[in-house]
């Protein structure tokens, strides 16, 4: 149980600070993903979908 | 300090503004393919119906595979069957515009030529056409690429596209794998 382990409590302003660093680490990652997503797209475009000419 | 409300509602915008970005790229790019390249998805709407497919009209089978026209209009027609193509190889010469017509008596096909932009499904009811111009030179493969069946990994043709000056229609403007 977390109870019986002798640990100090977090106080307020400890997790304050790891809230407050929480949001800028989430939006790295997200801008990564998306970022590699479009990435992977436009690659995709340029030097598969495009070459391989016209269709309709 | 917690984070503030402010801070998420400008967060949140920023994002907003980052997905809209993403979508307009994109649909700009599609629309400079569109109107630069000519690549288009494949928009016929044409009804014919697939229980007399065979029996009268251009998908008899003697008007199967690729043909020219009087004014050098080159098309092929395909039909699409559980679980083969007839025909199962057609000729079309490269670098110069090209049609390809398909039906189907009996379910829903999909047709895809490796290496191009070439993909369409094949609908009961409908004629499915695609305009196209071959580049490489090769014989291509074309699987069936939905499902319509126990034999559908069987289902396959093969689309050989050779240099225009071996492209020898006969004297019906006909061209055939076996014969060239």
């Amino acid at each position: 149980m977390p109870g019986d382990l002798d640990t100090p409590e977090a106080s307020d302003e400890d997790l304050e600070r790891v809230m407050r660093d929480v949001p800028r680490g989430a939006f790295a990652l997200a801008a990564l993903a998306v970022g590699a997503l479009l990435a992977a797209w436009l690659l995709i475009y340029f030097l598969v979908f495009l070459p391989r000419g016209m269709v309709g | 300090m917690p984070i503030s409300e402010e801070t998420i509602v400008r967060s949140e915008l920023r994002w907003a503004a980052i997905s809209v970005g993403v979508v307009s790229v994109i649909m700009i790019a599609l629309i400079y393919a569109g109107l630069v390249h000519h690549i288009n998805p494949p928009s016929n709407i044409e009804r014919i119906d697939p229980n007399t497919l065979h029996l009268g009209g251009e998908f008899t089978e003697a008007n199967l595979g690729t043909r020219v026209s009087g004014d050098g209009q080159i098309t092929s027609r395909i039909v699409a069957t559980q679980f083969t193509f007839q025909p199962r190889c057609i000729v079309l010469p490269a670098n110069r515009r090209v049609t390809l017509r398909f039906a189907t008596p009996d379910v829903i096909h999909g047709i895809l030529v490796t290496g191009t932009n070439v993909n369409t499904m094949i609908v009961p009811g409908y004629v499915s056409q695609v305009h196209t111009v071959f580049t490489r030179t090769g014989d291509l493969l074309m699987p069936c690429h939905e499902y319509c069946g126990l034999g559908h990994s069987e289902m396959s043709a093969t689309v050989r596209v050779v240099p225009p000056d071996e492209f020898k229609p006969d004297a019906e403007g006909r061209v055939a794998c076996d014969a060239r």
